[in-house]
C-alpha cells in the first residue's frame, strides 16, 4: 500500500488484485475460524465437563453447558491427591528433560548438518531406525536397566532415558540445513571454532524451532504417565499425571473430577506456550544470504 | 554421491545382521541366569515358617489399584493394623494407578526381582511367573481353625488354589448383577426375571409396548461363559472347546436369540451400559455389582437390582483380585501374613464391603448383624448375597486370556452379522480351538 | 604462525575427523542404553518359542513365533488396517496443517489467536478429546451427522458398525495430529526469508503460484521432515485408536486394530512375549524398508534440484 513510488504498470495491477486480494482474506478467515472451532471444542469442553455434575456428564443426549457451575470439582480433585508435591516434580522433570533435549540436539543436530565424520550415514540409519520400534516393546526392558542401576523413586529415572530424542535431533537438522553454508566457510576463515559457530550462530538462528522442540518436549514430558508411575513407589517422587487416574475405577469413572484435574494439569502448560509462542512466529535475520 | 548412497543402504542393512548374530550370542547367558534366578527362588519356598511369636518388626509393601473410597477404607483398615499388632509391623500402601498399571508394573518388577511384599493380583495377571509367588499352604494349615479359612466362600478357595497351591487369599470380590429400570417394569407390569424365560418375555413386551431394547451386557466373554454354566454345559479347558454339546448349541442359540430378535443389543459406542439404563434408553443390563454406584437415574425413575437368571442351574460370575504375596524373606512373610488374616477376618471383610460395595469374604460376613443390617438398605448388597451359591470363576491356563480376547470380538462380530445360532455356535468352537490346539 | 609438525597438532589434525562423534557422544550413549539394546533384545526374544519375559526361559529358537504371526488373521488385519491408515492420515495431515500454518502466517490480525487455538488439541486432555470425539461421531446426536445431514446424507453409525470405524479414526487421527505439524510448519515459515515475499508481492504473484513456487521448495527440508516422521509414527499408531473406541477393544469387533494395538495387547494381556516382539520386528522391517525408500526418493530430487 505504501508504493507510492511503483511504476504506473505494477501500480494499476495492484489496485486490480485488490478485489481478489480480498477473497483470499476471507477464504483464510472462514477456514482458520471454521478449524478454530474443531480444535477448540474438545478444550472448551474439558473445561466445561470439569464444572457439571456426574449426572450431567453422563446425560444422553448430552448437555453442553453445566446448570450451576460445580467449582467443588477443583476442591475435591486437588485434595485427593498431594498435588503440591505432584506439581514440583513435574516441574522438575519436565524442565531438566527439556533443557537435556535442547542441548544434545543441537549437539547432534550440528554435528549430522555441518560436521564431517566417518559412517556419518550409518550412524544416522541407527538413529533413525530407533524410532521405528514401539515404544511399548521397550518399558520393561528399560525399566530393568533403571531398577539395575538403583534409579527407582529418583528424579534420574524419570529424565535420563528422556533426555536424547531422534525426533528434535532430525527436525533441528532440518533447520540447521537450511541455514546457509557460506556463513559456516566464511566463519572457518574467521577462525571461528566450531563449537563456536553452533552456539553463536546457529542456536540463535533457529530460535523459532528449539522453541517448538521446547513445547513440544516439556508438554511430552508433562504427560508421562505410565513411565513415571512405574519407576516410582514412593508418594513424594510421583508426578502430576499420575493424579488424575486416581477418579478411575474397574466399573465407572467420576470424569468430572478427571476434567477438573487435566484442566489444573493444562494451565501451566498454557502459560508456558504463550511464553514461548512468540518465539515461534519471530523470523530470523539471515534473510539477505539465504539461497 | 550415488556410491555412498548405495553403501549407506547396505551399512543399514548390515546394522540389522547384526542384530541377528547377536541374539544368538547372548541368548544362552539369558537361560543361565534365569537357571540361577528360580533355584534361589525354591530355596526360600522350602524355608522353615517363622512362628507367629517370633515375628521381628518390619516394614511391608502392599502395592494394590484401589482409589477414592475404595482406597480410603483399605488405608483405615492398614491404619489400624500398623497402630494395634503386637509385632511393630508397618504396611505401606502404594496406590499403583489402575488395574492395568499394576499389571505392567507386577510384570516389569517380575522381570527385575523388584516384587514387592504383597499385591493386588488377578490371577491371569501372574501366570508367566507363577514361580514368584510364595504358596500359602503352610501358613494356611498352620492357622487353619484359628483363620476359620473353611468360613471363607469355596468358589474364592477354589479360585485361589487353580495353581496348585495357595497362591493367595481373595480380596476385593464382585459380582456380575442383573440392573433394570424399576419405574418401566412396572409400568409394564413386569417383575425381574429368575429364568431365561422371562428375559424373553420382558425383551417381548418392551420391543412390542415401547420398541425399546432391554437387555444389554458389559462384558460378552463373561456372557458366553454364564450362559453355557447355567444351561449345564461346560466352557472352555486346557485341551479346546468343551461346549460342543447338546446343552452348548441350545444355550448359543438362546443367545443369538435374543439379539436377533432386538431383545439384546451391543454397547457399541455408549462403551458401558449404565449410561444408556440411567438414561432410559435400554431397559437392563447385566454388569459388575461395583458399577452401582455409577449408575445414575433420570428423575422419576427407579433402579432395581436383582440375581442373574439362570435356566437349568444358576451361575453368577464373579470377579476382583486376590492379594498375593512375593517376599522372599521368611520373616517378611510371617509378618504379611498376619497382615493377611487381618484383612480377611470377618469384621474387615464387613468393613470393607460395606464401605466400598465389594462383597463380604466369608459366610460369617454376609451373616454377621452388620451387614445384614446394611443389606437392608442396599438391593445390590441382597442379590450378590442371594446367588452366592452360584458363584463361579473363570479358570486361568495357556491361552485362556487369548480365548477371553478373541471370544468376545467373535461373538461382536456374529452379532452384527445376524449369524444364527448354528453358525455361531460353529464358529465359536472353531475360534476356541483354533487357539487352544 | 602454527608449527604444523608439533605432536599436538598431529594428534589433533587426525582426532578431526571424530569430532562429529563427540558431539554426537550424549545422545549416542542415551540411544544405546534406552533404546537400542532393548531393540535388539526384542529382535532377540521374537525367535524365542514360549519366551518367559520373567525367567527369561524359552523352548527353542526358531522361527515359530513369524509362522503363527502370519496365520494368526487378527494380525493380517492389524497390518492392512495400518497400512490404510498411513496412506490416508499422513498426506491428508501434511497438506492440510501445511495450508493452515500458512494461512496463519499470511492472516495480519488474529495470528497469535490462531497459533493458540491450532495448537489447543496439544495439551488438550486424552481423556476428553476421547469423549468429546465419541459425542462428534455418535450415530443420534453427533455434530458430524448433523452436518451430513444439513447436505441430506443420512446418518452414519461410525462407532457402531465394522465398516465405519476405520474412516472414524482417519478423520479423528488427522484432526489429531494438525497440532504439532501446524507448530513445526509455522517454525519453519520464519525461516523463509521475507524479501522473496516482498518480490511477489511487487509482482502480484497469484497466492496459488507463490504457495507452490515459493513455499513449498522453501519448505522442502520441513515438508520431508513432516511426511518422514508422520509415516513413522502413523505406522505405530496406537493412542489413537486407544482414545477413540474409550479403550476397551479397537471398534466394533476389533474392526480398527492396527499392528501396535496387537503388540500391546499381546505383549501386556496376553503374555506371549515371542510373539509381541515378532510383530514388533515386522513393523520395524517395514517402516525401515519404507523410510529406506523414502529417503531414497526425496533425496534423488535434492540433487536434481541442485545441478
Amino acid at each position: 500500500m505504501t508504493m507510492t513510488k511503483a511504476t504506473k504498470k505494477t501500480h494499476s495491477q495492484h489496485i486490480k488484485m485488490k478485489p481478489s486480494a480480498i477473497v483470499t482474506k476471507v477464504v483464510e478467515y472462514a477456514v482458520l475460524i471454521l478449524g478454530a472451532v474443531f480444535t477448540l471444542l474438545p478444550f472448551l469442553y474439558m473445561i466445561l465437563s470439569s464444572l457439571k455434575t456426574y449426572q450431567e456428564l453422563n446425560a444422553i443426549p448430552p448437555v453442553f453447558f453445566p446448570s450451576i457451575p460445580q467449582w467443588s470439582n477443583y476442591v475435591e480433585a486437588w485434595n485427593s491427591a498431594p498435588f503440591a508435591r505432584y506439581l514440583l516434580n513435574t516441574i522438575i522433570v519436565a524442565v531438566c528433560t527439556t533443557i537435556g533435549v535442547l542441548i544434545t540436539s543441537t549437539l547432534s543436530a550440528f554435528a549430522f548438518s555441518r560436521l564431517n565424520f566417518p559412517g556419518k550415514n550409518l550412524v544416522f540409519s541407527i538413529f533413525m531406525a530407533t524410532l521405528m520400534i514401539p515404544g511399548e516393546m521397550l518399558v520393561i526392558t528399560n525399566y530393568q536397566t533403571v531398577s539395575n542401576l538403583g534409579w527407582i523413586d529418583s528424579y534420574a529415572s524419570m529424565i535420563v532415558p528422556y533426555i536424547s530424542s531422534v525426533f528434535y535431533i532430525y527436525l533441528l537438522s532440518q533447520f540447521f540445513e537450511q541455514v546457509p553454508n557460506e556463513l559456516y566457510l566464511a566463519a572457518k576463515v574467521d577462525k571461528c571454532s566450531d563449537f563456536k559457530f553452533m552456539t553463536k550462530i546457529m542456536v540463535p538462528m533457529n530460535k523459532s524451532c528449539l522453541a517448538s522442540i521446547a513445547i513440544l518436549n516439556f508438554i511430552s514430558s508433562w504427560n508421562a504417565f505410565l513411565w513415571p508411575l512405574l519407576v516410582t513407589n514412593d508418594p513424594n517422587m510421583r508426578v502430576l499425571s499420575i493424579g488424575l487416574v486416581r477418579f478411575q475405577t474397574e466399573s465407572g469413572a467420576d470424569y468430572q473430577l478427571t476434567m477438573a484435574a487435566s484442566c489444573m494439569l493444562v494451565m501451566p502448560v498454557v502459560i508456558l506456550f504463550l511464553v514461548l509462542r512468540k518465539y515461534v512466529l519471530e523470523g530470523v535475520a539471515f534473510s539477505g544470504v539465504k539461497g | 554421491m550415488k556410491m555412498k548412497r548405495i553403501l549407506c543402504v547396505l551399512l543399514s542393512a548390515m546394522m540389522l545382521l547384526c542384530m541377528f548374530t547377536a541374539c544368538g550370542d547372548t541368548a544362552t547367558d539369558d537361560t543361565s541366569n534365569s537357571n540361577s534366578d528360580s533355584e534361589s527362588n525354591s530355596d526360600s519356598e522350602t524355608a522353615t515358617l517363622v512362628d507367629s511369636a517370633d515375628i521381628e518388626a518390619c516394614e511391608i509393601v502392599f502395592w494394590h489399584a484401589m482409589s477414592n473410597a475404595q482406597e480410603a477404607a483399605l488405608t483405615a483398615i492398614t491404619d489400624e493394623f500398623n497402630a494395634t499388632n503386637e509385632w511393630g509391623i508397618t504396611v505401606t500402601l502404594v496406590n499403583q494407578g489402575a488395574y492395568n498399571d499394576l499389571s505392567t508394573k507386577l510384570t516389569a518388577s517380575a522381570a527385575s526381582d523388584t516384587l514387592p511384599d504383597l499385591s493386588q493380583a488377578y490371577n491371569n495377571w501372574v501366570t508367566s511367573y507363577i514361580d514368584k509367588i510364595i504358596p500359602l499352604d503352610d501358613f494356611v494349615e498352620r492357622d487353619y481353625d484359628e483363620m476359620d479359612y473353611e468360613d471363607i466362600l469355596q468358589s474364592y478357595r477354589d479360585e485361589n488354589s487353580e495353581f496348585g497351591f495357595i497362591s493367595g487369599m481373595p480380596f476385593n470380590k464382585s459380582t456380575y448383577l442383573y440392573f433394570y429400570n424399576k419405574t418401566l417394569f412396572d409400568q409394564l407390569g413386569l417383575s425381574a426375571p429368575e429364568t431365561w424365560d422371562d428375559l424373553i418375555n420382558i425383551g417381548k413386551t418392551f420391543q412390542e409396548e415401547l420398541g425399546m431394547v432391554s437387555l444389554g451386557y458389559d462384558d460378552l466373554a463373561g456372557l458366553i461363559e454364564a450362559t453355557l454354566l447355567q444351561n449345564g454345559a461346560e466352557y472352555i479347558s486346557e485341551d479346546g472347546a468343551e461346549f460342543d454339546t447338546e446343552e452348548g448349541l441350545e444355550a448359543i442359540t438362546y443367545l443369538m436369540d435374543l439379539y436377533n430378535n432386538g431383545y439384546a443389543r451391543l454397547v457399541g459406542e455408549d462403551l458401558y451400559f449404565s449410561g444408556p439404563l440411567g438414561n432410559c434408553l435400554i431397559g437392563a443390563y447385566v454388569g459388575s455389582s461395583t458399577g452401582v454406584s455409577y449408575i445414575t437415574m433420570n428423575e422419576g425413575y427407579e433402579l432395581g437390582v436383582s440375581t442373574l437368571p439362570g435356566n437349568v442351574t444358576n451361575a453368577a460370575n464373579t470377579a476382583g483380585t486376590n492379594v498375593m504375596m512375593f517376599t522372599t524373606d521368611a520373616n517378611k512373610q510371617a509378618a504379611a501374613w498376619e497382615y493377611l488374616k487381618y484383612l480377611t477376618n470377618t469384621e474387615n471383610t464387613v468393613y470393607w464391603a460395606m464401605e466400598t460395595g465389594y462383597m463380604p469374604i466369608r459366610t460369617s460376613g454376609f451373616e454377621s448383624e452388620e451387614y445384614q443390617a446394611y443389606m437392608e438398605t442396599s438391593e445390590a448388597a441382597q442379590a450378590c448375597y442371594a446367588q452366592q451359591e452360584a458363584y463361579f470363576a473363570s479358570s486361568n491356563f495357556d491361552g485362556s486370556y487369548d480365548v477371553r480376547n478373541d471370544i468376545g470380538t467373535k461373538f461382536e462380530e456374529l452379532v452384527l452379522s445376524g449369524a444364527d445360532g448354528q453358525t455361531a455356535y460353529d464358529e465359536l468352537i472353531a475360534l476356541v480351538n483354533g487357539i487352544l490346539q | 604462525m602454527k608449527d604444523y609438525s608439533s605432536p599436538v597438532y598431529t594428534v589433533r589434525r587426525k582426532l578431526r575427523p571424530f569430532k562429529g562423534f563427540l558431539y554426537l557422544l550424549p545422545s549416542i550413549i542415551i540411544l544405546c542404553v534406552f533404546t537400542i539394546y532393548p531393540l535388539i533384545k526384542t529382535f532377540m526374544m521374537s525367535f524365542m518359542e514360549d519366551y518367559n519375559l520373567v525367567n527369561g526361559t524359552y523352548t527353542a529358537i526358531n522361527l515359530e513365533n513369524y509362522k503363527e504371526l502370519f496365520s494368526d488373521a487378527t494380525f493380517l488385519a492389524a497390518l492392512k488396517n495400518t497400512g490404510i491408515y498411513v496412506i490416508f492420515v499422513v498426506p491428508i495431515s501434511v497438506v492440510l496443517s501445511l495450508i493452515i500454518a500458512v494461512f496463519i502466517n499470511d492472516v495480519v490480525r488474529g495470528k497469535a489467536i490462531f497459533q493458540t487455538l491450532y495448537f489447543l488439541p496439544y495439551v488438550t486432555s486424552v481423556i476428553a478429546i476421547g469423549l468429546v470425539w465419541r459425542w462428534m461421531f455418535n450415530s443420534n446426536y453427533g455434530l458430524i451427522n448433523s452436518i451430513l445431514n444439513l447436505f441430506g446424507i443420512e446418518s452414519i453409525e461410525w462407532l457402531n458398525l465394522p465398516k465405519y470405524a476405520m474412516p472414524a479414526l482417519i478423520i479423528f487421527s488427522v484432526w489429531k495430529s494438525l497440532a504439532f505439524n501446524i507448530l513445526i510448519f509455522l517454525s519453519g515459515l520464519q525461516t523463509i526469508p521475507q524479501d522473496i515475499y516482498r518480490a511477489a508481492r511487487v509482482d502480484s504473484t497469484p497466492k496459488m503460484r507463490v504457495f507452490f513456487k515459493l513455499t513449498v521448495p522453501q519448505m522442502r527440508p520441513i515438508i520431508v521432515y513432516a511426511f518422514m516422521m508422520g509415516f513413522i509414527s502413523a505406522f505405530k499408531v496406537y493412542n489413537e485408536v486407544y482414545s477413540l473406541f474409550g479403550g476397551t477393544r479397537a471398534g466394533p469387533a476389533n474392526s480398527a486394530i492396527t499392528v501396535v494395538y496387537y503388540i500391546y495387547s499381546k505383549f501386556y494381556n496376553s503374555y506371549r512375549y515371542g510373539i509381541a516382539a515378532a510383530a514388533a520386528v515386522v513393523l520395524f522391517v517395514i517402516i525401515f524398508v519404507f523410510t529406506m525408500i523414502e529417503r531414497y526418493v526425496t533425496r534423488d530430487r535434492d540433487k536434481v534440484k541442485s545441478k
